[in-house]
């Protein structure tokens, strides 16, 4: 039974991370009302428009590499928490793996992706 | 380096067809280079092939068991093709014989064809036909020996047909084809038969296998109608009766090339081949009486025909004919070891007259009739010499080489006879009486040619060193050539044998009467052609005899026959089935093109290059196939076909 | 789990070499990458010799998901050859009109190492893993000429039809997976002949064999082919029709014949129909068309039709006669594609009237197409005859229709391949200079010309470690 208990927490816990930061923004945030302030993004492209609306493309590009990361991130947590088990041989792979991926940054860096243009 | 030589006998034809290679795409532009490669390579050939011939010559185990190596060429379940090559004292010796031959008249053809704007893709198919045949006499299997065969074939068809702005060597040249095509569908046929009924075509294997035919479930009648179908093949290629029709006008290539396909490879093929196989002739006594009676006729018919023909090379031509009669009459009455020294003797007497021939032709400036010429030998003295050496040795005159193989088939047809084979006397009366008219015709030719007045109109010379070096070295081999055969040391004998070793006492009463036959030949023509500087009794003698002559002179309307007999009955049968095949099969071929092209462009407007429709029909598929295979796959299974 | 690295040198190599050239752009100046194709060419031959060496190595690895034995061994060299021919035969092509060396010779490279990883898969997750890498490197490529729009077209129809193929695929490996329980090609083996089946399984098989159908452009999943490969970088469909179509069968002969076996009764017939319809499609569209990429396009279609063959057989003859049929149609291919490439080199045309009189304008190149066309329509003495003698051997007992349809269409092949032949060799070019070819694209026309009628002549030895690596597979 015990081990309920846990997930019941867990969940009220998520829960309350939510409610607790919108209504503590709610409360606290100032009350001005313009036509900016009410769209979605307030500092981003139009959400509305013909569907042939073009985009930057360098936004895709920059997404990739946010996605690079991000990835990397999913491998990076597992091996972190078995660290010791796998030892040195582990090392060297993540090794490895950070480096093709470091690789593909330098090349994006290189080819002046990450300037925007 | 014998061990070396007998290991790499594949060498010896690989070497000329490199040369040809080198030489079509490489060298073609440098004539002297062409011919130095293609010369090079075949003197290599020439060593190497001398090499095998002193290992196998002694070693004696190679007279029991030949040596054999092969490759696997490509193979399915139960039939296997391998190449391969196969060595024995029969065709060590051919190698030699074939390679120093080619090595010969590739050396005179750089005199004899300078300045030919051709030069070197002369020289190429001179190689090409040098590698096939040295291919074909090597091959350890009938399939490959099938395939070097037509190589030998093609190769011949290229270079009857050299001078491809002559109509007569194009029309010689397809007529040289055809005929020997008629010849090989039958060979392909009984090799077919073999295949089926034996299993294999390795001829180490089928000599084993034959013998035992019943076993495989053939009857003696199969068995002959598969040997006689086979026997088409060296029919055509070797110029026997009925089709030795192409033979005489092949001359129209260039002289060198007749030297090579009347001595050394083409025609010899044919005789090389029955020698090949006469474990299969042997076990149908049918067809080896077939075969020696096609001989000896050949052998009359021909030398009939050349006594009175004018040109020289024809009468070369005819005589060539005449003598392979004789190899397939010695092989016909089973004698091998006959039928190949005479083979061996010839090719170098056969060669030296025309090459000779073709040196007069060179200082004539192509004039060929015997009639126009006279007196040549004071002018030309290495060119006639050499001829007259070459008259001696193909009239049987002791000790030239043409007298021993000759007499050695009179002996073995004489002993034929006695064995119970009535058949044998004629054959023999055949072959001798050939003798005398050989002697004849070919001294009618000799003193015409080179005797009695010089003619003023000409101016002849003697030809270049290149041409005349290698008349000398043949005249040596057709004076001595036959030597290692004679009745007292019959080395050849011992060598070239089938079954058991021939040791006949020598038939000295055999010997005087050939000897006096070609005496007596060699004075006839010596009383008409020569001692009568007018000529008056040889004209008389056309002139009562005039129908005789002309049936002789227009060789027995075999030409004309068969011209009839295509131009009438096959053209008509052809012009019928035209029709046919114009408005039936063509209608219905055209039909089926014309659906497919429709069919192909209807089709095409599937692809509309739009993403949606491929998207669509990607999975429209699938969901077509889902629901076949879920709901109706049995019976569709069951027409498409069995599951294994 | 333990690795055996001496069953996967090769891969390791080849993933080094990708990295190895992709650092070294990186570091060299962007005026000296042209080299990068020197190197690539190096290291692949490099490669190919620890391919060949690595024969004898047979085993599994990574507990059952990676096979190793002939089978995949021949496989892999074949795709490190067409992957060597493509980058030494199209040398001046891809500087003449690609460019960007870095990106092009690393993709090229990992595209081959995708090909490799599919070849050796022992599970779904390394087939997809290796599909993927191969599919998402054709992709860029197909797209590389960034300044041309038929090239753009033709990646954004490479990446989104290659894509849902890929979807179906997987959707398939996870039906397949859902009905046996289990993703290991020998486990899902033993799990049908155990009896797990039915339906879910019957629909799995057919997205698989729609998915990797669609890799080997089996009609009906080829419409992408013909517009990707006429829109694609010459270098790029040749190497498309060659290794990713060669790996993409091995693939689905590990799969189906290796694996499905036990519900042979399903697909074998699904398989001759395919077969039947891609030569059928395949050879007749191919006629009408003006465009010579076009034409090979559809050919290849038809070429996968008759591989399929082999599969329908689903015996050790017929697995020969598929990898024996795979190994020569690289060289026929790169063969007829490097004298595309060369040619659009110096004429800018790959319209088929364009080639008019190339045999008196480039000898060699009219040739070497002539003979490759020949080869692939089947004609004696050359290699593609005994391809499809094997081929068609292996089925004749129980498929005589397929046997009979793929000689009437190899007869209808030989007439729209001939009329090539006949704007070559028989009509006038319209500017007579001799084209002058360089001496790689002279090279790699020999090896294709020398391969192609070798074989013909002599294909006993092919024949024979093709019969071994086919036995490899059924026993291993």
């Amino acid at each position: 039974m015990s081990e309920w208990v846990g997930v019941a927490l867990f969940i009220m816990a998520g829960l309350a991370f939510g409610v607790v930061g919108i209504g503590v923004s709610f409360l606290v945030h100032p009350r001005s009302k313009n036509r900016y302030k009410l769209e979605t993004y307030e500092c981003g492209i139009p959400v509305e428009g013909s569907a042939w609306g073009r985009f930057k493309a360098q936004y895709f590009t920059f997404a990739l590499i946010f996605v690079i990361f991000d990835v990397e991130v999913i491998y990076l947590y597992p091996w972190a928490v078995s660290f010791v088990q796998l030892g040195l041989a582990g090392l060297v792979k993540m090794f490895i793996f950070i480096f093709i991926l470091v690789l593909g940054l330098w090349y994006a860096w290189k080819e002046g992706a990450l300037e925007w243009k | 380096m014998v061990e070396f030589a007998l290991n790499h006998a594949w060498l010896v034809p690989l070497l000329p067809a490199l040369a040809f290679v080198i030489i079509v795409f490489l060298t073609q532009r440098w004539k002297r280079l062409s011919s130095l490669v293609s010369i090079t390579a075949m003197l290599g050939s020439f060593v190497i092939a001398s090499i095998i011939a002193y290992g196998v010559f002694t070693n004696h185990e190679f007279i029991e068991k030949s040596l054999v190596y092969s490759l696997k060429w490509f193979g399915m379940e139960g039939f296997n093709i391998n190449v391969g090559v196969m060595l024995d004292p029969t065709s060590s010796m051919m190698l030699f014989m074939v390679s120093l031959v080619a090595s010969l008249i590739q050396i005179y053809s750089t005199g004899y064809m300078k300045g030919d704007p051709q030069y070197s893709l002369f020289f190429a198919y001179l190689s090409l036909f040098g590698a096939s045949m040295l291919g074909l006499i090597i091959s350890s299997n009938l399939l490959q020996l099938f395939v070097m065969w037509e190589l030998v074939g093609l190769c011949s068809y290229l270079l009857i047909g050299f001078y491809t702005f002559k109509v007569s060597a194009r029309e010689a040249a397809k007529k040289a084809f055809m005929t020997t095509r008629i010849g090989d569908f039958g060979m392909l046929l009984g090799i077919l038969f073999l295949q089926i009924k034996f299993g294999t075509l390795d001829l180490v294997e089928l000599a084993a296998a034959i013998p035992m035919f019943e076993q495989f479930g053939v009857s003696l009648g199969l068995l002959t109608l598969i040997a006689l179908l086979f026997f088409m093949g060296p029919v055509a290629k070797s110029g026997q009766f009925p089709l030795h029709v192409w033979l005489p006008d092949a001359m129209e290539g260039p002289t060198p090339v007749s030297a090579l396909i009347h001595a050394a490879t083409m025609v010899v093929a044919g005789v090389y081949l029955i020698g090949r196989t006469l474990f299969l002739y042997v076990q149908v006594p049918g067809a080896m009486e077939v075969v020696a009676a096609i001989g000896a006729f050949t052998a009359l018919f021909a030398a009939a025909i050349a006594i009175t023909q004018r040109e020289i090379k024809r009468i070369l031509a005819y005589s060539t004919v005449s003598q392979l009669g004789y190899m397939m009459l010695a092989l016909g009455v089973g004698s091998l070891s006959a039928s190949m020294f005479h083979l061996w003797t010839h090719a170098f007497f056969k060669a030296l007259m025309f090459l000779a021939a073709g040196s007069v032709l060179h200082a004539l400036h192509n004039k060929a009739d015997v009639w126009d010429m006279g007196g040549l030998i004071k002018k030309m003295p290495i060119t006639g010499w050499t001829f007259v050496v070459g008259g001696l040795a193909i009239a049987g005159i002791p000790p030239f080489a043409g007298f021993w193989s000759k007499d050695e088939i009179l002996v073995v047809t004489m002993e034929y006879a006695k064995h119970g084979h009535a058949l044998g006397y004629v054959l023999f009366g055949m072959a001798a009486f050939t003798a005398f008219l050989t002697a004849f015709y070919m001294w009618r030719m000799i003193f015409l040619t080179f005797f009695g007045k010089e003619k003023a109109e000409n101016h002849p010379h003697e030809s270049p060193w290149s041409m005349t070096a290698p008349l000398i070295v043949l005249a040596v081999m057709a004076s001595i050539g036959g030597l290692i055969g004679t009745p007292w040391a019959n080395i050849w004998g011992e060598w070239i044998n089938f079954g058991e070793v021939h040791h006949a006492e020598p038939a000295l009463g055999l010997m005087l009467l050939s000897v006096i036959l070609a005496l007596a030949g060699i004075g006839l023509a010596y009383t008409l052609y020569c001692k009568d500087g007018e000529k008056k009794t040889a004209r008389k003698l056309a002139e009562n005899y005039q129908s005789l002559y002309q049936l002789s002179y227009n060789k027995f309307y075999i030409d004309e026959v068969y011209a009839w007999f295509t131009q009438k009955i096959v053209d008509g049968t052809a012009r019928v089935t035209y029709y046919f095949d114009i408005y039936f099969v063509d209608g219905i071929v055209n039909g089926i093109a014309a659906v497919t092209r429709g069919s192909g462009k209807g089709l095409r407007y599937l692809q509309t290059g739009s993403m949606q429709t491929y998207a669509l029909v990607f999975f429209l598929a699938i969901l077509v196939i889902t629901v076949v295979l879920a709901f109706g796959s049995p019976s569709l299974a069951s027409i498409m076909g069995g599951v294994k | 789990m333990n690795i055996d690295f001496s069953l996967i040198t090769t891969e390791i190599a080849l993933a080094i070499l990708g990295l190895a050239i992709f650092t070294l752009g990186l570091i060299i100046p962007r005026s000296a990458r042209k080299g990068l194709g020197n190197i690539a060419l190096l290291g692949l031959i490099i490669v190919l010799g620890i391919a060949v060496y690595s024969w004898p190595n047979q085993g599994e690895t990574l507990g059952g998901m990676y096979i190793v034995d002939h089978f995949s061994s021949f496989f892999k060299i074949v795709g490190l050859v067409a992957a060597i021919l493509v980058v030494f035969g199209f040398r001046r092509y891809v500087a003449a009109n690609v460019g960007n060396y870095l990106e092009y010779y690393s993709t090229i490279v990992f595209a081959t190492l995708g090909m490799i990883v599919m070849i050796s898969a022992g599970d779904f997750i390394t087939l997809y893993l290796g599909l993927e890498l191969m599919t998402i490197s054709f992709i860029v490529l197909v797209a590389f000429r960034s300044f041309d729009v038929k090239s753009l077209e033709a990646g954004i129809k490479y990446l989104l039809l290659a894509g849902m193929s890929s979807a179906v695929l997987l959707y398939g490996l996870s039906l397949v997976y859902g009905a046996t329980g289990t993703i290991l090609f020998a486990e899902v083996a033993q799990s049908i002949i155990d009896g797990s089946g039915g339906l879910l399984l019957i629909i799995g098989l057919v997205m698989l064999i729609a998915g990797l159908g669609f890799k080997v452009s089996a009609a009906p999943f080829h419409m992408w082919s013909p517009d990707v490969y006429e829109g694609a970088p010459t270098s790029v469909t040749a190497f498309l029709a060659t290794g990713s179509k060669a790996a993409s069968f091995a693939i689905l002969i590990r799969v189906f014949v290796g694996s499905l076996t036990g519900i042979q009764e399903h697909w074998v017939m699904l398989v001759a129909v395919l077969a039947a319809l891609s030569m059928l499609i395949g050879n007749l569209i191919a006629i009408p068309q003006t465009n010579i990429k076009r034409m090979l396009a559809y050919s290849s279609v038809a070429q996968a039709g008759y591989i399929m063959v082999g599969i329908v057989a689903a015996s050790q003859s017929g697995v020969k006669g598929v990898m024996f049929y795979s190994f020569i149609y690289v060289f026929a291919t790169m063969g007829a594609f490097t004298v595309v490439a060369a040619v659009y080199n110096k004429i800018k045309s790959d319209e088929i009237a364009d080639y008019a009189g190339l045999a008196q304008r480039a000898p060699l190149a009219a040739t070497v197409l002539l003979v490759c066309m020949l080869s692939m329509a089947g004609i004696p003495l050359l290699a593609g005859f005994v391809g499809k003698f094997y081929l068609f051997m292996a089925i004749v007992d129980g498929y005589m229709w397929l046997v009979l349809l793929g000689l009437i269409m190899s007869m209808v092949s030989v007439y729209y391949y001939l009329r090539v032949v006949l704007v070559m060799f028989r009509d006038d070019p319209v500017d007579p200079t001799p084209l002058k070819m360089e001496t790689s694209v002279t090279i790699t026309l020999l090896i294709a010309l020398g391969v192609t009628v070798f074989l013909g002549i002599y294909p006993g030895p092919l024949s024979e470690i093709a019969n071994t690596a086919a036995q490899s597979f059924f026993t291993p």
